[in-house]
């Protein structure tokens, strides 16, 4: 069609549309279509793993809060079996010196019981042999005055036997 | 290389550049078939010089079309083939480049509409023709008109056919946009732009034009011919081919978003007790008072 300023032609322009359109049909199934499928895909991957790190972090923190949790209620236990332990440590230290404070005290006071025993023992003991000495002595002393008597009376001792 | 094999390198470099420009000046341009200003009338009407297309007499920017569309199709085709299946989740360089080349149009489109599945495909589609097309100029691929004059083919948006084509295409585009989100009431949103496939269509066409006008201009005088070709034909074709890409899909888009955009309106601004009297009233019943007290 002519008489159009600028030499315009329908002809042309619809031969432009049809030659445009074979060419978007083409880019699109050829090019553009497979591409951007092939970038979501890539998109979705990443998401996805994206998505699951974020997942394995979620359980991670709550794992880490868990065993947190179990760390210090494994300290209260420690601290509290620690104190319990320290308790009856003490306990048993003070049952221990109480025990051996007794012990002792017996100790000593059996000791002085056996001391003023052995003092007395010597002192009895002492008196009798000061006592036999005296005896003894009184005895010689009485032997000496009378000896012709005592022979006499040895020798009828022996001849009445 | 040593020092002495490079020197003797540059100069026989210089030398073979030197006999072809001492050629080039010595053979001369030959008898004049056009004058400028015939080559810049056909460039901008294409009333002369046709080709043949199956047939068909068409203007070059029609079969430069064509030539670009099939290199286009054998190009996605490779790697359709070739290259797609062997995509990595770790992209290569050339995947990065598809990929990017994707993004970009997918990014765009879902950045300015909810409604992006059709949109980004086109503006993929029409970024990539506007883009090749443009840059196919560069190649001066020629091609003999039916007068059996040699031409070399321009980029096929430059030709008039080939812009109104785009531009309007760009606009049924928005309104099918209008029409998904908003149904009937989209068409009269997107009818109040009835400016638009005037605007898409010659914008892209001065553009592209005008890079060809100026391409013309410096290669038909010989004396311009030196260096700054260099400047013209490859700085500015690669610009403008990015720019002119850049700008129909933009524009695309964001008419697209905002004529199948299908948030209701905000309500109009209301006192507390929902009297409906707007708050810039009580703005300006109390500024005076302000005014007085201080």
């Amino acid at each position: 069609m002519t008489g159009l300023p600028l030499n315009i032609d329908f002809q042309q322009i619809l031969l432009h549309l049809f030659n445009f359109t074979i060419l978007f049909g083409a880019l699109y199934i050829l090019l553009y279509k497979p591409v951007r499928d092939f970038m979501a895909k890539r998109t979705e991957y990443y998401a996805d793993m994206d998505s699951k790190a974020e997942e394995a972090l979620h359980e991670a923190e709550s794992s880490k809060e868990v065993y947190a949790e179990k760390v210090r209620t494994f300290d209260e236990e420690t601290r509290a079996e620690k104190a319990k332990m320290n308790q009856e440590v003490a306990a048993q230290r003070d049952r221990q010196l109480a025990q051996a404070k007794e012990d002792a005290e017996k100790i000593v006071s059996d000791a002085r019981v056996e001391a003023n025993r052995e003092k007395e023992e010597i002192i009895a003991s002492a008196q009798r042999e000061i006592t036999d000495m005296v005896t003894g002595a009184m005895e010689k002393l009485t032997l000496e005055q009378s000896a012709s008597d005592a022979f006499d009376q040895f020798l009828d001792a022996a001849e009445a036997e | 290389m040593s020092k002495q094999e490079r020197r003797k390198a540059i100069l026989i470099f210089a030398v073979i550049a030197l006999v072809f420009m001492v050629g080039a000046i010595l053979t001369g341009a030959g008898p004049e078939k056009e004058t400028i200003q015939e080559v810049m009338r056909d460039a901008v009407l294409h009333d002369i010089n046709k080709v043949s297309l199956f047939g068909l007499e068409v203007n070059p920017g029609l079969l430069a079309g064509v030539i670009v569309s099939g290199i286009m199709i054998v190009f996605a085709l490779i790697c359709r083939i070739f290259v797609i299946p062997k995509f990595t989740m770790v992209p290569g360089k050339f995947q990065l480049v598809l990929e990017t080349a994707v993004g970009i149009f997918v990014n765009m489109a879902k950045g300015n509409s909810k409604i992006n599945r059709f949109l980004g495909a086109y503006i993929f589609a029409a970024g990539a023709y506007i883009f090749t097309g443009t840059l196919f100029e560069l190649f001066g691929v020629q091609a003999v008109t039916i007068n059996g004059v040699s031409i070399s083919l321009p980029a096929p948006l430059s030709d008039i056919n080939g812009a109104i084509m785009m531009g309007c295409l760009s606009y049924l585009v928005i309104v099918s946009g209008g029409i998904a989100g908003n149904g009937i009431r989209g068409i009269g949103k997107a009818l109040k732009e009835y400016s638009l496939p005037i605007s898409l269509s010659f914008r892209l066409f001065g553009a592209l034009l005008s890079g060809a006008l100026v391409t013309e201009l410096v290669y038909h005088y010989s004396s311009l011919s030196y260096v700054l070709p260099v400047l013209v034909g490859v700085l500015f074709t690669l610009l403008h081919a990015l720019i002119q890409a850049y700008v129909l899909t933009m524009l695309t888009s964001l008419f697209y978003g905002q004529v199948s955009d299908n948030t209701p309106k905000p309500l109009k601004d209301k006192n507390a007790d929902g009297t409906g009297r707007k708050i810039t009233r009580l703005k300006l019943r109390r500024l005076p008072k302000l005014q007085h007290h201080n």
